[in-house]
């Protein structure tokens, strides 16, 4: 009977988590665009350029061009647009408080590229592009974070990388879309992850910071020196991406003489590979569900045979009273899916108690799937027929003439 | 006027065989039992006294022989074929009542009609006519814990005659009770006689022997005694 419980419980809580980590994954790829492909730049393992007179100091040439992007747009067909993206981590001020954040150089239409809404304000536009301005766009964590309550638009903040600060002043607040891969991951109180990021114009940003990205660490200086770190393609549709994958990484190649300082993410393939996953996932529950049953039924047939012992008499009364072998074997086996019917249901309950307070109480995504009770259900039945059967056989083979006798 | 024979036994055989030899429990019985009649089946221990009770009561096959209850042979049915036999044509009163414990008083007289698909909503008033009938109007959800020995003895006399059977048959029925419980139970059989059921009693209790109309002694597998005190009162009338 625990078994049986456990059993159920096991496979609608492991259901309903797995169930809810791939709703996770899937709702950040879909954030990136089944019918997108993502370029990223990647420092390649080794391509340092020791700078002249020290020691300490590298440089490194790498990465995604400008020319890349106008390449892609030109070259590749089923191509709908290229948005370049040059990322560097800098540290924002406003006031006296100061917010390690994500500088994000970016054209007007990233917002609809990366189906992220806007909170308050309006997002950069082509004339501030054009004219290189020093306005930016913050997400709402951000904002909240910096401003603590008060409104933040047409405020002013200092942004401050390693050489220079710039004034900016604020224009929009932005909601981006869950997104794993992003830097600083910043935990609030609640421990969720937070997105710190800046947005200015492209222009603006190679203008007033440059592409010289430098990170100190222990006693040495690294200065790299990146074009653009993401170049976002958008197609037509999830179909052309596969058709123009290998056109893409040809245009890429062209000029990269066999380096490798590039990486695709293709979402909808990330897609398919987590189905795939899922489905084994899944199989690989069925089994532990399988196993954790199979020790239900065995516990439930003991039962069963203890409860035919102990009423051995009544059967023999029963069989007197005209009932045939076939009406005990459907007493016994009645009983049994019964009780198995009762174990299935406490487990089904049991595991939906324990996602829901997952769920709400813990804010981790879990999601009990109709299919998981329907499955625990079907196979607590199966149990019960499988492991009733062996009793109820044995209860209905008595001889009636013992079975009478036995006290 | 001769009354019509419910029960033939002619030649009835039992052997059982347990393996290293083999024990012949009943050598050759005949006789036959009429409608209406009152007979109490006698003998010691050893005399196959209960194989012929089973056999009677369809629970057991003779080895040879025929055993005719109704208008049929029932010696060589089926397990399934005997099991309907049960149900319908034989009520069966034993020595431990033998009722179901998670049931009602009602529910328990119910049970034969039960095994012939018959609901217990449509035959409900019949079953508490019969509770009423052994004197248990006032215990009908009443479950077998909770009434005495004697009660529980009316129930099962209750549940005997739910499926109007051919013949009651009783098995020590008074021997758990004490000498008053075991006279009002005996009294219900005398009663029941009277209706006109055919009544068979396998007992050891010459007081119980002593209310039936014909006593059959059995020793050694063989009916020794076939004693009809009626016909014995007829004779000294």
């Amino acid at each position: 009977m625990l078994g049986m419980i456990i059993g159920v419980w096991a496979v609608i809580v492991l259901v309903a988590i797995g169930e809810g980590a791939s709703h996770d994954a899937q709702e950040a790829i879909k954030a990136l665009g089944a019918q997108n492909v993502i370029i990223r730049s990647v420092k390649p393992m080794s391509d340092k350029v020791q700078l002249q007179g020290s020691d300490m100091e590298w440089e490194t040439i790498y990465g995604l061009k400008n020319s890349d992007a106008s390449r892609i747009s030109k070259t590749v067909p089923g191509v709908i647009k290229v948005l370049p993206v040059l990322t560097q981590r800098k540290n924002i001020t406003h006031g006296k408080r100061d917010v390690d954040c994500q500088l994000i150089g970016t054209y007007p239409y990233y917002p609809q590229f990366t189906q992220s809404k806007m909170v308050a304000g309006t997002f950069l536009n082509e004339i501030e592009e054009a004219r290189k301005e020093n306005s930016c766009v913050l997400t709402l964590e951000l904002a909240e974070k910096l401003f603590a309550g008060h409104n933040p638009l047409m405020e002013k903040v200092v942004i401050r990388g390693f050489e220079s600060a710039q004034v900016f002043r604020v224009k929009g607040i932005i909601q981006e879309r869950v997104e794993g891969a992003k830097l600083p991951q910043q935990k609030d109180a609640l421990g969720r992850t937070i997105s710190a990021n800046v947005f200015i114009p492209l222009s603006t940003f190679k203008a007033l910071f440059g592409i010289k990205n430098i990170d100190r660490s222990v006693g040495s200086l690294s200065v790299e020196r990146v074009e653009l770190s993401e170049i976002r393609v958008e197609f037509g549709s999830a179909d052309e991406v596969m058709e123009a994958l290998p056109l893409l990484r040809e245009a890429l190649d062209k000029t990269r003489r066999g380096k490798v300082d590039y990486e695709i993410q293709v979402p909808i393939n990330e897609l398919n590979a987590l189905k795939a996953q899922k489905a084994r996932d899944t199989r690989m529950l069925m089994y532990i569900a399988c196993i954790s049953l199979l020790v239900g039924g065995i516990g439930i047939m003991n039962i069963m045979l203890a409860t035919v012992t102990e009423r051995t008499q009544e059967i023999g009364v029963r069989r007197a009273m005209g009932a045939t072998q076939k009406d005990i074997t459907v007493q016994f086996l009645i009983e049994t899916l019964i009780l198995c019917l009762l174990g299935g249901s406490i487990g089904v309950c049991g595991g939906w108690g324990f996602a829901w307070v997952r769920h709400h109480l813990l804010h981790t995504t879990t999601i009990v799937t109709e299919w998981s009770v329907l499955a625990a259900f079907g196979l607590s039945v199966t149990v019960g027929l499988v492991f009733g059967l062996y009793p109820a056989r044995r209860a209905a083979l008595l001889d009636p003439i013992e079975a009478l006798r036995h006290a | 006027m001769a009354k019509r024979s419910i029960i033939q036994i002619k030649d009835l055989k039992k052997v059982y065989d347990l393996g290293a030899f083999k024990v012949q429990a009943l050598k050759g019985l005949n006789f036959d039992i009429e409608e209406g009649s009152y007979t109490a089946i006698m003998g010691p221990s050893g005399s196959g006294k209960s194989t012929l009770l089973n056999i009677l009561g369809c629970l057991d096959r003779p080895s040879s022989g025929a055993y005719i209850l109704g208008d049929d042979d029932v010696a060589h049915m089926d397990d399934k074929e005997l099991s309907g036999v049960r149900g319908s044509r034989i009520g069966f009163i034993f020595q431990s009542y033998n009722l179901i414990q998670q049931l009602n008083v009602v529910e328990n007289i119910h049970v034969p009609l039960f095994y012939q698909g018959k609901d217990i909503s449509d035959h409900y008033d019949h079953c508490v006519k019969l509770a009423e009938k052994v004197g248990l109007a006032d215990r009908l959800d009443h479950r077998p814990m909770q009434l005495s020995g004697g009660q529980q003895q009316r129930v099962a006399v209750a549940r005997s005659l739910v499926n109007e059977p051919l013949m009651l048959l009783a098995d020590e029925p008074t021997g758990n009770l004490d000498s008053s419980t075991e006279q009002e139970i005996l009294d219900i059989l005398d009663e029941l006689h009277g209706e006109g059921r055919t009544l068979v009693i396998v007992t050891h209790d010459d007081a119980v022997a002593e209310r039936a109309e014909r006593v059959i002694h059995l020793k050694d597998g063989l009916v020794d005694q076939d004693i009809r005190k009626g016909a014995a009162k007829a004779v000294a009338n």
